[in-house]
Order: structure tokens, then C-alpha cells, then sequence
């Protein structure tokens, strides 16, 4: 089965394309949850586009038309194929024949947008949020990005500007005469109200875009904001050598929410934060100012010995529940050496939809290139945003929504029991209905599903699976589109379901909706119960879909869209998303995050990443991400999506130093040291974030990237002469990939 | 676990009972300072890409507590190792003693860290790691490039306020010669 050319066209990817008919079935089969993977804003240039609104479905059941609703002639009426209701056509659809029929009904068109009639609203508002507690060299930096950032927002756009350290200030761009600003306390008892801001801005009348007060058009203020970039001050209080600057991160991210709320609700905004250091002051802070007391560990937290973590993290999901609430997204730039305190911030980030991103400072490439990214205009590398939307999940009789993991902040049912959802929670559930604050077009969010169908009820021919995804946003231009995709899968039959239903499982969206099981899982569970549970499903699946005579290991097989899932789940245990060793619980918070928003291919290159090889022997290949795939006569390129790596065999390092490359002869080696720059260069531009780029011999230390990601099939403890073309030693005493297949099979074939 | 137990001996020996400690592992990138840490938490050897955030953790061998501070070794992360010097009981510095091309620039960080006024009263176990690696120079030369000669002994020596500064070579990957260092500086923790 060709699982791509639907995500081609859609943007959603199933872990099972064939359903099992009743509930029963289900848990005995599905032994990898029933779900999908959906990109809301996923490209393609064939979605068609309608310059009018959707058609709803009069029976409550809030779907779309689509086009697997029932017509017939005389075309009056259309069956909704959710709900079973029959609804009118109204005057405007008069007119379909066999021959013509609008858009939404074309069997090709399973995802359309809607121009939705509201009135025009304003582009996305940009608010910064400012750490003055920089070294200078730092401030610099980050001042020069941000005034470089005023000449891409396009000049109707809103911008505003807080700052932070022991105090927060927030500025008043239309005030042109002098930079102006009002202060407020850092270490206030308690968050700032919207309603209590307005108060102490005073003329409340002014609080909104029209007036141009604190949030101005980049056309009218780019002066102005520029001067006070220029001129902006590391913040005023003096820190003695044992202590860490007061930085009052908590209240900037509390002013800045409430700001917003007051003079833009329900419009498209993010504020973005650029933090460099550890939140030491007021509330949300994370570690005190005394450097004698070390900032929290993985240690301290799961032992429940970290001191400020859970007032912490209920503050910034507090800020995070007020922005979504007006439909704002929070971005943080962490950009420091050491941990700022984004594992107690990462709630407020994941509920409203915004971006992560986390470098080592304000003049790295990780942090510049992320930023700039952001605002490029450049058409090919253009990223398609969308602002302030919601995601409603419709499926048809039989199956319900169980729940969705993923950057999203669940809108609770109103009144009755919504018919779509399941009791049995999964990740964010309760809901069919979730609000984002701000969305790209990686932005992709899991949804599992169950099968509700009794063992005994038979299910019509006539009654499809389906699942509706419907998409309302504000997109750059502040237009609001509403994105409506429909998918239908088969129900297997329940006589020879076995085969059937295992020609429909995909292997990768599978590895991916279990990682971000797993990362969910990680929230609150201990990480090596996690692992035991990911060996427990992996173990049960491959036994029911293998053939194997019992307790024989070596009559083990799996078929072909089963046989590399063992793999992903090897190399799963093995990433920073389940081993927190030499991870800070900032770093960690920040790759899960990341795995917790990226679509099948991208997800699947952070859990395995991926290797390509170069040699004189032919064209680039793909190899295996073991130290087998390791040569002193070759170059690596190895793509862990968070860092890109390029790897010189010893003797390809040798001759580069030794310059073979600048002589005339040798162009064919020259040519070989540019194919994986290229490679690399095109990886850079697409990538966000900006992955870290390195390029290494063999045996350096940073050849540790490498060494510490591949499967570790040769050891020290091989003790077999090494053949310096067929792979490197790798020094550890960790299971390779063999050993772990070996258990797998053991366990397998055990009944 | 070896080490557990050669800890849990003598350190009940020593009468060291119900302690904390707080060790900071400096050296530059590539020493092994991570390498040697999980060793140490797990008894396991592993391979770790670079450290880039500082990392904590504790371990626990016989009644003491150490808690550690892993800090990464690049040019760049150098810059924050000043902000752990607060509440440090003793250093523990490792040096790659198969890379002699960088004995220069370990040495100018470790006499950074040597004359540091609030590091000048706290204990420092240098460790020359990775002497499996074939052609790695003797302890003397080591020494001599890291300008380390005058040591305070590797014995249990009573000092009389000078600084406890010694060099153990060792290798993390075979397991070997910093259980000895450990034991040394453990007498130097109060």
C-alpha cells in the first residue's frame, strides 16, 4: 500500500489504513494505537481554494459537505454521511448535474479551503519581549537581529516592544518624542490582569490597534523602534560575582499576555521572547539569585526535590491558558550555555501553538538564521503561518476521537456528550474541538482514535469509515480560511482480517504516534517504565504479525512493512527524547517539543536519524546508521534534525589538509568535498529550527555527534583487528541493534 | 559494582559517614569527563555527543553523597564554568593524555583554574585519561608539559593549608586509575 500519496495530497497519514469493524477486534489487533498524523497547513499546490463559505451539515453534527456525501437526481438534497441527516441544498447550488458539480464534491477534492466572510482583520501582531540581563556583546547581537527583523515584517504589521530584568517595561511607540515607557515591578505577588493593566496604562479608550499606542504599524514606528534598539540598556542593577542577575521572566511573560489581550483579543499575535538566562526573580522564577544554589536537575525533579519547578510551571501554564484564551501564540528564544528554565516554561508554549527554539546564544547561527526564518520572504523558503485557529475532529458512526497530542490547547464539550468522543482518553482528550494559537505548515498534530462498533453489529457496505478534519485560521495576509479535509479508510473484513489488516499498518506514522505516546508518557512517568512499555507493545506486535513456529527465534519473519519498526523503536530508547543523561531538563523539554509538532518524515529523521554516504565509488547513497557505515576513505552526512553533521574519513582528512583539493588533478576530490556541503546547504535552508552545523574528521571530538547516534555493532570489546574501510569502534557497552533484534525474536515467538 | 564497594569500604573506613560533596568535572571538549560520569552513575560505558548545558547528577557510594556538575569543554561553554565555582568541594580535571597537541591549551585553563581566588583553597584531581590509546606519553612527561611536578603526594598527607593538587592517569574506557584518584581526594573532602 502507498501510504505517502495520501499525505500527499492531505497531509494525514493513518497508522492503520484498514479498520478492524467492532471493538473487540480492535484491542485484540491493534496493537499500535488506531491514529493519525495531520498537517493542518500542509502544502500542495493542487488544494483548491473557494472564494465562498463551507456548506454545514444541518443535523448537530457540525461536518462539511465532502465528497463522500450521498447525491442523487434530481440534486436537491445531500446525506451527510456522519450524522445520515438529509439536508437542502440552498439556491446557490442549483444547478449540479452528473456532469457539474462545485468543488466540495468533486471525488478528487478530499481537501479544500473556504474563504470565510468575516470582516477584514489585522495582520499578525509581532510583541517582543526583551532580556536586558545580557552580556554586552550579546545585546548587541540580539539587537541587531531584531532591528534587522523591522525591514521583513511587512509595514502594516503590528509590533510592540517589552523589556525585562529586575522590573519590566513596556513601551509606548506612539509616543514619538522620546522613547517612553511605563515600569512595572518584577517580583510583584501576583500575575498582572488585563483589566488591572489597562488601570495603570490609563485612557483605556486608547487600548486597542486603531489608537497605536503600545502596538504600532512597522511603517509608522520603525524609526522610533530602531533608536530605542539602538540605545537600550543592560538592565541597571548591579550583580556582585555569586550571584545571578534578577531576571523577571515570569512577569514580562504576564505583562505582555495581558497586554495583548487588552488591545488585540482574537486577533492574530505572538510574542516572542528572547530569554539568555535563568528566571531568578518574582514569579515563575526557577533558581534563586545565589549561584551557591544550583539550578534544578533531572535528579532533583523526578526526586521531587526541586524547590521552585511546580509553582513554577503552574504560573507559565496559567499565562499560556490566558494567552489561547485570546487566541495568542508565546515563542521563546532560548539562547543561552545554560538552562534558562524552559522545562518549567514548555506548557505555555505547547498550549498556545507557539515556536522553540534553543541555542547558545544570540549571535550563533541557531538563533539568528531561526529568527530570520521566521519573517523570510523568500518565496521558496516562504513559511505559510497560520494565526488564532481551532481544529474540530469529526468521525463517522463507529469510531470516536479518543483524544490529540500535539501543540494545541483542548476546547472542553459544551453541554451533551459530543458524539465524537471516546471516554478512553488519549493525550489531550475529553474533547473533539482544540484551539492554536499559531500554526505553520510543519505544524502536525496526532489524533488516536477507537472503534466503538459492537462485536455483534454488522457494518453496512454503504457506511464508510471517514474522519473530517475542519481548520479555521487567520492566515498572513489576516484573512480567515477554513481548511476542511476529509478521509475514508475500508473496514477489513471480519473473516480474513488478519492479512488485511496488517497490508494496511504503516510502520513509520506507527513509530511516530508511539514516540509521541512515549514523550506524552514522559510528562509524568518515570523514563524507564516508559521504555518497558514501548519493549511490552513492540514485543506483543511483532508476535501477532510475524510467522514464527513456537519458541524457534530462528524461524522469525516479518513482512516488509513490519520489518523496520523494531528499528525505529531501537534507536527511539536510545535518543535524547527517552535518556535524559547528559541532557539538561531544558534541553530535554526542548527536543520533545520538537518531536511533539513535526509531520511522519521529519519525526521519524529525529528518531533514526539519517545517513548518506560519499565516495569516489559512485553517486551519494543512503547507508545504515551504524559504525559498520563508517570508512576512512568516505564522507558522512548525518542528519539527527537537530544537528547536521559532515564526517571526513581519516584519509580523506589527510589529503584535504593536505590541500589535494586546490590542485588541478585532483578535481574529482574537490568535487567530492562539495557534494555533502551542497547536501547540508539545502537541509539549513528548509530546517527549522537552524540545526546545529558541524563539520569533523574521524577520531576529533566531534566526531561524537556521530558516534554517540549509530548503532554500536563494533565495540572495543569485539576484539577483532579493524579494517579501517569497514567501520570504526565505537567505545561503549551499550546493546547494538543485533542483540536487541535477538531479544525481540526470543521474546516473539514465547507464547 | 567494584567501585560501589571499594567506596562503601573505604570511606566507612574513613569514617566519612552521611557526607555531601559536591564535585565539578572541568577539562576541555573530548576529555571524557561525561564518559566518566556515567561510568561512575551506571557502572556502564557509553558513548555521549558533547555536553552543552551543564548537567547534575547524583551518586550515591556507600553513605555519601556526591552530587556532580558535568560541564561541557568547548571554547564557548568555558565561559560559564566560573558560575559553578560557588559551592564546589573539590575539581576533578581531566585531560585527554593521548592528544599532546592540546596540552597547551588544557594547561592554560587549568592554571586559569588554579589561580582563581575562589577556587584557592579547594582540592584538585587531575586525571591524564585515556592511556589505553597506544603512544600516549609517560606520567613524567605528561606532567612536565601539564607543569604539574610538584604535587602534594598521592598518599594521605597532611597538608597544612596548601592546597591538595595531585595527577592520576587512568583510563575511563578499560575502567582503570581514577577509583584511585577518587579514593585520594576523598580524604581531602571535609
Amino acid at each position: 500500500m502507498n501510504f505517502d500519496q495520501g499525505e500527499e495530497r492531505d497531509g494525514v497519514r493513518f497508522s492503520w489504513n484498514v479498520w478492524p469493524t467492532s471493538r473487540v477486534e480492535a484491542t485484540r489487533k491493534l496493537l499500535v494505537p488506531l491514529g493519525c498524523m495531520y498537517t493542518p497547513l500542509h502544502q500542495n499546490p493542487e488544494i483548491v481554494q473557494v472564494p465562498y463559505p463551507p456548506l454545514h451539515c444541518k443535523g448537530g453534527c457540525s461536518a462539511i459537505l465532502n465528497p463522500f456525501c450521498t447525491i442523487a437526481p434530481p440534486y436537491r438534497t445531500w446525506v451527510c454521511p456522519f450524522c445520515l441527516q438529509h439536508n437542502q441544498f440552498p439556491p446557490q447550488y442549483a444547478g449540479i448535474s452528473e456532469q457539474s458539480r462545485p468543488a466540495e464534491l468533486l471525488p478528487n477534492v478530499t481537501t479544500i479551503e473556504y474563504a470565510l466572510p468575516t470582516k477584514e482583520s489585522a495582520l499578525p501582531v509581532y510583541l517582543f519581549v526583551v532580556d536586558t540581563c545580557l552580556a554586552d556583546d550579546e545585546l548587541a547581537s540580539l539587537m541587531d537581529s531584531l532591528t534587522m527583523s523591522l525591514s521583513l515584517i511587512p509595514e502594516n504589521s503590528y509590533v510592540g516592544l517589552v523589556t525585562f530584568g529586575s522590573m519590566v517595561q513596556v513601551y509606548e511607540l506612539g509616543f514619538t518624542a522620546c522613547p517612553k515607557s511605563y515600569v512595572f515591578r518584577g517580583n510583584a505577588p501576583q500575575a498582572l490582569k488585563a483589566a488591572t493593566l489597562i488601570e495603570k496604562l490609563g485612557a483605556p479608550e486608547t487600548m486597542n490597534l486603531q489608537a497605536k499606542r503600545f502596538l504600532v504599524p512597522v511603517g509608522e514606528c520603525e524609526f522610533s523602534l530602531t533608536s530605542i534598539f539602538e540605545e537600550i540598556q543592560k538592565d541597571p542593577m548591579r550583580v556582585s560575582g555569586d550571584k545571578r542577575p534578577p531576571r523577571s521572566t515570569g512577569m514580562a511573560f504576564s505583562v505582555a499576555t495581558s497586554l495583548l489581550q487588552a488591545i488585540a483579543p482574537n486577533t492574530g499575535a505572538r510574542i516572542m521572547a528572547f530569554i539568555g538566562g535563568a528566571a531568578t526573580h518574582g514569579l515563575g522564577m526557577v533558581v534563586g539569585e545565589e549561584l551557591k544554589e544550583p539550578i534544578r536537575s533531572h535528579h532533583d525533579i523526578s526526586r521531587g526535590k526541586s524547590k521552585y519547578t511546580n509553582q513554577a510551571y503552574k504560573f507559565y501554564k496559567s499565562i499560556g491558558e490566558q494567552a489561547i484564551s485570546s487566541g495568542h501564540a508565546i515563542d521563546i528564544f532560548s539562547c543561552s550555555l545554560d538552562q534558562v528554565g524552559l522545562y518549567e516554561m514548555r506548557e505555555m508554549v505547547k498550549l498556545t501553538g507557539g515556536f522553540m527554539v534553543l541555542a547558545d546564544g544570540f549571535s550563533h547561527p541557531m538563533f539568528q538564521q531561526s529568527f530570520q526564518k521566521i519573517f523570510s520572504r523568500d518565496p521558496d523558503h516562504h513559511f505559510k503561518m497560520g494565526y488564532n485557529a481551532d481544529i474540530q475532529v469529526c468521525t463517522s458512526r463507529y469510531l470516536k476521537v479518543c483524544g490529540g497530542i500535539g501543540h494545541m490547547s483542548p476546547i472542553p464539550v459544551q453541554s451533551q456528550p459530543s458524539t465524537y468522543v471516546s471516554e478512553n482518553e488519549i493525550g489531550l482528550g475529553g474533547t473533539s474541538h482544540w484551539k492554536i494559537g499559531g500554526l505553520d505548515q510543519n505544524s502536525t498534530f496526532a489524533f488516536y482514535f477507537e472503534i466503538t462498533n459492537q462485536h455483534t453489529n454488522p457494518i453496512p457496505q454503504d457506511q464508510p469509515g471517514l474522519i473530517q478534519f475542519i481548520t479555521s485560521y487567520q492566515n498572513n495576509l489576516g484573512k480567515r480560511i477554513m481548511r476542511v479535509t476529509t478521509v475514508k479508510r475500508e473496514w477489513s473484513d471480519p473473516q480474513a482480517s488478519i492479512p488485511l489488516l496488517a497490508n494496511g499498518f504503516d510502520q513509520e506514522t506507527s513509530a511516530v504516534l508511539m514516540a509521541r505516546l512515549a514523550v506524552f508518557k514522559a510528562e509524568t512517568d518515570e523514563l524507564p517504565d516508559i521504555t518497558k512499555w514501548l519493549d511490552k507493545m513492540l514485543i506483543r506486535l511483532v508476535s501477532k504479525y510475524s510467522e514464527h513456529r513456537k519458541d524457534d527465534p530462528s524461524s522469525f519473519n516479518l513482512a516488509p512493512n513490519f520489518s523496520i519498526y523494531p528499528h525505529f523503536m531501537f534507536h527511539l530508547r536510545r535518543s535524547p527524547f527517552l535518556q535524559a543523561f547528559n541532557n539538561s531538563p531544558d534541553e530535554s523539554s526542548f527536543y520533545r517539543f520538537m518531536l511533539n509538532r513535526e509531520n511522519v518524515s521529519n519525526s521519524l529523521v529525529m528518531i533514526q536519524p539519517t545517513l548518506e554516504k560519499y565516495s569516489f565509488d559512485g553517486p551519494p547513497t543512503p547507508v545504515v546508521l551504524s559504525a559498520t557505515s563508517i570508512s576512512f576513505d568516505t564522507i558522512l552526512l548525518l542528519d539527527t534534525f537537530f544537528c547536521v553533521l559532515i564526517f571526513h574519513g581519516e584519509k580523506i582528512a589527510k589529503w584535504r589538509k593536505a590541500g589535494y583539493d586546490k590542485e588541478p588533478n585532483y578535481a574529482n576530490f574537490k568535487d567530492l568535498l562539495l557534494a555533502p556541503k551542497m547536501d547540508a546547504s539545502h537541509i539549513l535552508k528548509d530546517r527549522f529550527p537552524y540545526p546545529r552545523y558541524i563539520e569533523c574528521d574521524q577520531h576529533s571530538g566531534e566526531a561524537r555527534f556521530l558516534l554517540a547516534t549509530i548503532d554500536p555493532n563494533i565495540t572495543h570489546n569485539n576484539n577483532v583487528p579493524q579494517d579501517p574501510s569497514k567501520g570504526e569502534v565505537v567505545f561503549t557497552e551499550d546493546v547494538n541493534l543485533h542483540e536487541f533484534l535477538n531479544h525481540l525474536k526470543k521474546y516473539a515467538v514465547q507464547s | 559494582m567494584f567501585l560501589i564497594d571499594w567506596f562503601w569500604g573505604v570511606l566507612s573506613f574513613l569514617g566519612l559517614y552521611n557526607k555531601n560533596a559536591t564535585l565539578l568535572f572541568l577539562g576541555l571538549d573530548n576529555a571524557g569527563k561525561t564518559t566518566l560520569l556515567g561510568v561512575l552513575k551506571d557502572g556502564r560505558l557509553s558513548a555521549y555527543r558533547p555536553t552543552f548545558h551543564p548537567t547534575s547528577e547524583e551518586l550515591s557510594m556507600g553513605n555519601i553523597k556526591f552530587r556532580t556538575f558535568d560541564l561541557g569543554g568547548h571554547e564557548s561553554a568555558r565561559k560559564i564554568w566560573k558560575d559553578y565555582y560557588a559551592s564546589v568541594d573539590a575539581i576533578v580535571y581531566l585531560v585527554d593524555s593521548s592528544n599532546s597537541d592540546r596540552f597547551e591549551e588544557s594547561k592554560r585553563e587549568l592554571d586559569a583554574l588554579l589561580s582563581s581566588d575562589e577556587l584557592s583553597n579547594v582540592p584538585f584531581l587531575i586525571l591524564g585519561n585515556k592511556v589505553d590509546i597506544p603512544g600516549t606519553p609517560s606520567e613524567e612527561k605528561f606532567r612536565a608539559a601539564l607543569g604539574l611536578q610538584q604535587t602534594t603526594g598521592k598518599g594521605k598527607v597532611p597538608l597544612n593549608g596548601v592546597r591538595p593538587i595531585e595527577v592520576f592517569m587512568c583510563s575511563v574506557v578499560k575502567k582503570f586509575g581514577y577509583a584511585e584518584g577518587f579514593r585520594w581526594i576523598s580524604q581531602y573532602i571535609n
